[in-house]
């Protein structure tokens, strides 16, 4: 919790944990996001192709990782 | 069913159902947990000052909220503070007053017609019983709420749209609108968009089901009194059949 800011007329926005924790359980997902990175790569300039099912991969498993870790840094 | 679809185009059936959202651990998850109800004040609270400008939640009244959220004068206060329309009074005609908590929460807009058009075309979807009415509610609506993000290679959305991995399609009308900051909870915590769209999903998950509690607390008295029942019935069945089971039988050579 950020310490009162009485005096200053606008106070700082608390700052949301959900990135952190996204961040901290990157490590975890590199094979996925290695995979997502190829396909960007591999399509670029080309027309009509996307990477969702990669993108799925790796953001599947940032969120299956960072679930529980979320929840504990939240009232 | 989504084979023949990955052999054509490849994963378009993942985007049309929407990536799925994690398990969350809720306060109210297992057998004998309750709702936090003080996360069920701050979600109402997030759900008055964020969303009830645009999504309507027709099903409860205020005093619904009497004892799960607020105190009885807290809801005839939150009641007041709204006008309803009533009537026709004796001379015929419609007259409005302040609301009472046997008022139901009152729509933002008139019918479904003037909800789209403003808000280009899509309707914002009444919010009563949205945990119940998606597959995984809680989590699929905290995922949703905090899951706005850039679109994958490959993929764009056009104006008017945003991109959410969650929402069935990735084209949602609803752009983020749970931001940090936005709220100023009473009882001091930190309104951070998680802890935000974490309560009102609380309080959403309340309004689906408000007989949870009361569902819980009976099913675990009955539960135990099976039990018990079990035993007894065991117990008796064993001693009515002891005689039985215990008898010898004597086989002789008969001349």
């Amino acid at each position: 919790m950020g310490k009162p800011e009485e005096e200053e007329e606008e106070e700082s926005d608390p700052v949301d944990t959900k990135p952190e924790c996204e961040a901290s359980c990157k490590p975890r997902c590199v094979k996925q996001l290695l995979a997502y990175e190829a396909c960007e790569k591999r399509i670029e300039g080309k027309e009509g192709k996307h990477c969702t099912g990669q993108y799925f991969d790796y953001w599947g498993c940032i969120d299956r990782c960072s679930a529980t870790k979320l929840f504990r840094t939240l009232k | 069913m989504g084979l023949l679809g990955m052999a054509g185009s490849a994963y378009a059936d993942e985007a049309e159902h929407g990536l799925a959202a994690p398990s969350y651990p809720w306060a109210n998850d297992g057998w004998f947990a309750s709702y936090d109800h003080a996360a069920i004040r701050r979600g109402h609270q997030v759900y008055k000052e964020v969303c009830a400008a645009c999504h309507a939640m027709s099903l409860i009244a205020y005093r619904d909220l009497i004892g799960v959220a607020y105190t009885e004068l807290e809801v005839k206060a939150l009641a007041a503070e709204i006008e309803v329309e009533d009537g026709p009074n004796d001379d015929g005609e419609m007259f409005g007053r302040p609301g009472k908590p046997a008022d139901h929460l009152q729509p933002p807009y008139a019918n479904e017609q003037a909800a789209r058009s403003a808000n280009g075309g899509a309707y914002p979807p009444d919010l009563s019983l949205i945990c119940k009415a998606r597959h995984n509610g809680p989590n699929y609506v905290f995922a949703l709420l905090t899951g706005y993000r850039d679109a994958p290679a490959g993929i764009s959305v056009r104006q008017g749209l945003y991109y959410n991995p969650y929402f069935p399609g990735g084209a949602i009308a609803m752009p983020r609108v749970i931001n940090d900051g936005g709220v100023e909870f009473e009882d001091g915590t930190p309104a951070t968009s998680s802890q935000m769209a974490k309560d009102v999903t609380h309080y959403l998950a309340w309004a689906a089901e408000p007989e949870h509690d009361e569902r819980k607390l009976i099913g675990a008295k009955w539960i135990c009194g099976a039990l018990l029942c079990l035993y007894a019935m065991g117990y008796y069945k064993r001693w009515k059949w002891g005689p039985l089971k215990s008898r010898r039988i004597i086989w002789d050579v008969v001349n």
